[in-house]
């Protein structure tokens, strides 16, 4: 009696393995879920973590337009405030469970979000789930490289951006002067900056000015200063992480700044990122240094701007000793370590910087593209043509300037203390000198107290 | 404690049936007043430290650690270090002097302001109760936005306040661009946003004044001036104090509307304490010394806080 009671015992127990086994990864499961992309009966559900400069965007445009090819992807965008993002991202990723499967993170993040051990290698730990057909080495390299750390692909280009300079034809005709192109240089640009400050209504009053860009304080700022020292060859930090611009070519490059707001608007100290892209659409500035994902709300719709196409250009920055410059700011995307769903996150990335979605991404949404290949087929739309021009050209200046924040996890300090030391130099409080001396200081203090050889 | 004995020892001596807590066997629990407050207070308790005891504790432990920011938790012990970094930052010693110096004006200017225009709503006239719902306006749009709006009516090409001394020929004045002129503006901004309230409390303290003892000032030839100075001042002192103590406590953790309008710029001219904290915390992830500047704060607003109450009760006793 007792052995028949074992063996029942023992047949019941293999019974419930072989079960278990079944349920959990046999041979049906992929057909249960749809390999994991859901299916009609069972979609999959993803969130995603996005700035709410463009998280409506992707979920009233994009989202649908992907589940065109994936109905069973139930994509949310949550949107952030730039100012609360990082930190929030930081503290998703470092929760015991995932609440977001793809989190966003701009360019001088990836350090700090990989740090935290919450993100995966897209290129090895998701090898299962990636398309043959995704072609990582058409993905421009610099643009790669914002999301990448330690060795390690984070993260992939999913609006990719340049600070860029703008400009309107019809005020540098006015005033008489040669439109810029990729070979000026910083001394030319101010000589025709002067010209560029005039008053185009003949009222006896300046009504347009010549810039319009980043002045007030704010992190974004000093990248319009770090641009012209890249592009005199300077470098923030050494291959040591050591400060390196407390010196003549740091000095000049931050005075380049100073000196634009003698050619700018009255009030352009305070301007952050809407203010001088107004005053260029409302055709008050002859340039703007912005950033290129507005190009298609400058030039374009005609629902936020004054200008028309051929009114407005676009190619890179002021050129230095070392060539023409760009910033790069591009946000990269990465699939939470704890998401239960990262073929479905993966999915929707690979077809968010697939070529397909690329080419659809540019036409609708006007972000730029990371792939090679899309900047040099032909554009989905002929506006796009000069700004992949513009792109390309940006991407070869930043590939050879590193024209990039500080790649390390104190990115953000770093930047914080640049932006105070521009402020005060920008507002008269410190001359150029004082404030980069005291930006080195502080910044090597930073590194310092953080571990870093200084 | 002592009420559950009291009523297990009355329970004993009103015999056995009673005292065994019914037919049923079970024991009745009287708490007495006391022990019935703490039942009722129990969930206020629970929730106010885990709302606010648990964030102080938490911040004073971030504050002695060194925040690691991959794992987003406090790591190792490092007793004061993050404090004597913070005493020798002189961003954060900058930031002080600039709260106090917002602090210094924008205070009293709010509250002689606030004061003198529940006077005049006080006296009777055609359209003061419009006016009176008008002033709430500025409470209830929020900081940020104001800050926004006020932004844009001070930008000196596109906003309206330079345009409206433009015609008069004065300006453009960089109402933000200037760091003198900025830290002038953003008190403007905090006394627009903020008279109100002080209105308010002012207008409710006006009312309830005693009639009779102003009957018996002008029975008596007080003056309009003397019956302010000896009769209305006086009693309004606790009112006063009240509302110097609630507007302090608000004004001293003010960052909302400098983070909209200026930034704290130009430079760190309008850079009060909590945006410096905040941008150290949740911009630089600097969190072990955000903590401790956050304690720094804490503390010295607390010292402060006492010293007002202690003044406010004296002046209420002088009185």
């Amino acid at each position: 009696m007792r052995r028949y009671l074992r063996l029942a015992a023992a047949a019941a127990v293999f019974s419930l393995t072989v079960t278990a086994c079944g349920s959990s990864g046999g041979d049906d499961a992929p057909a249960a879920d749809g390999g994991g992309l859901g299916t009609a009966q069972n979609p999959v559900s993803i969130r995603v973590l996005a700035n709410d400069a463009f998280a409506k965007q992707w979920q009233d445009q994009l989202v649908p337009e992907f589940n065109k090819k994936y109905p069973n992807i139930k994509v949310t965008v949550d949107g952030v405030p730039y100012n609360d993002q990082l930190a929030k991202s930081m503290l998703e990723l470092t929760s015991p469970t995932a609440t977001y499967d793809v989190v966003l993170g701009d360019d001088p993040w990836m350090p700090q979000l990989a740090k935290t051990g919450g993100l995966v290698d897209l290129k090895t730990d998701l090898t299962k789930f990636t398309d043959a057909s995704y072609d990582w080495d058409d993905i421009n390299a610099a643009a790669l490289a914002a999301g990448e750390w330690d060795g390690h692909q984070y993260g992939v280009p999913v609006r990719s951006n340049l600070l860029l300079m703008f400009y309107n034809r019809s005020l540098y005709k006015k005033a008489g002067v040669d439109e810029p192109t990729a070979e000026t240089t910083w001394e030319q640009y101010f000589k025709d900056a002067a010209k560029l400050v005039q008053d185009t209504d003949g009222d006896g009053k300046t009504d347009s000015w010549a810039v319009g860009t980043y002045f007030t304080k704010d992190p974004l700022t000093p990248t319009i200063w770090q641009t012209a020292l890249n592009s005199a060859g300077g470098k923030l930090l050494d291959e040591n992480l050591k400060v390196q611009f407390d010196n003549e070519t740091g000095v000049k490059a931050l005075q380049t700044q100073i000196d634009m707001l003698k050619y700018a608007p009255p009030g352009a100290a305070t301007y952050q990122f809407n203010e001088p892209l107004e005053a260029f659409r409302q055709g008050k500035v002859a340039t703007m240094f912005m950033w290129g994902s507005v190009y298609k709300g400058t030039a374009i719709d005609e629902a936020t701007t004054t200008l028309k196409e051929d009114e407005v250009g676009i190619t890179t920055m002021p050129a230095g000793t070392a060539g023409p410059g760009a910033h790069r700011g591009i946000w990269t995307a990465g699939v939470a370590k704890k998401s239960t769903h990262q073929a479905a996150a993966w999915t929707f990335l690979q077809w968010t910087t697939s070529k397909e979605g690329e080419q659809w991404i540019g036409a609708n949404l006007g972000t730029f593209p990371a792939r090679n290949s899309t900047l040099e087929g032909t554009p989905p739309a002929p506006w796009l043509k000069p700004v992949y021009t513009a792109i390309s050209a940006g991407y070869d200046a930043i590939a050879k300037g590193e024209m990039w924040r500080p790649r390390l996890p104190e990115s953000d300090a770093v930047q914080q203390i640049l932006a105070l030391q521009t402020s005060r130099a920008v507002s008269g409080q410190a001359t150029a000198q004082e404030a980069i001396h005291q930006a080195a200081t502080d910044i090597s203090a930073l590194l310092k107290s953080k571990g870093y050889q200084q | 404690m002592s009420a559950v004995s009291t009523s297990s020892s009355r329970a004993r001596a009103s015999g056995p049936a009673r005292g065994s807590g019914g037919p049923n066997g079970r024991r009745r629990l009287r708490l007495g007043e006391p022990g019935t407050a703490w039942v009722f207070l129990t969930p206020a308790i629970v929730l106010l430290a885990g709302m606010l005891l648990y964030p102080i504790i938490y911040t004073v432990w971030v504050s002695l650690s060194d925040f690691d920011v991959s794992t987003f938790q406090p790591g190792d012990w490092v007793g004061l270090k993050n404090y004597e970094a913070v005493i020798n930052d002189p961003g954060f010693l900058q930031s002080l002097k600039v709260t106090g110096i917002y602090l210094v004006i924008a205070l009293p200017l709010q509250l002689v302001l606030g004061f003198a225009i529940a006077f005049l709503l006080n006296v009777a006239w055609r359209g003061r109760g419009v006016l009176r719902a008008l002033f709430l306006i500025p409470m209830v749009v929020a900081p940020v936005v104001a800050g926004g709006i006020w932004r844009m009516l001070l930008d000196p090409l596109w906003g309206v306040v330079n345009y409206a001394l433009g015609l008069v020929g004065i300006g453009p004045i960089e109402w933000i661009g200037d760091p003198t002129l900025a830290m002038v503006s953003l008190i403007l901004i905090d006394t627009w946003r903020w008279t109100p309230f002080v209105v308010l409390v002012a207008s409710a303290g006006i009312m309830a004044l005693p009639s009779d003892v102003y009957e018996a000032a002008r029975s008596d030839g007080a003056s309009r001036w003397q019956t302010l100075r000896h009769v209305t001042v006086p009693l309004l002192v606790p009112v006063i104090a009240a509302a110097f103590v609630v507007r302090w406590l608000g004004a001293v953790k003010m960052f909302d509307i400098a983070l909209a309008a200026t930034k704290g710029g130009p430079g760190q001219a309008t850079d009060v304490v909590n945006l410096y904290i905040y941008e150290k915390g949740f911009r630089g992830l600097e969190f072990g010394s955000a903590s401790s500047m956050a304690t720094v704060v804490l503390m010295i607003t607390m010292i402060i806080t006492f010293f007002l109450f202690r003044l406010s009760r004296y002046l209420e006793n002088r009185w």
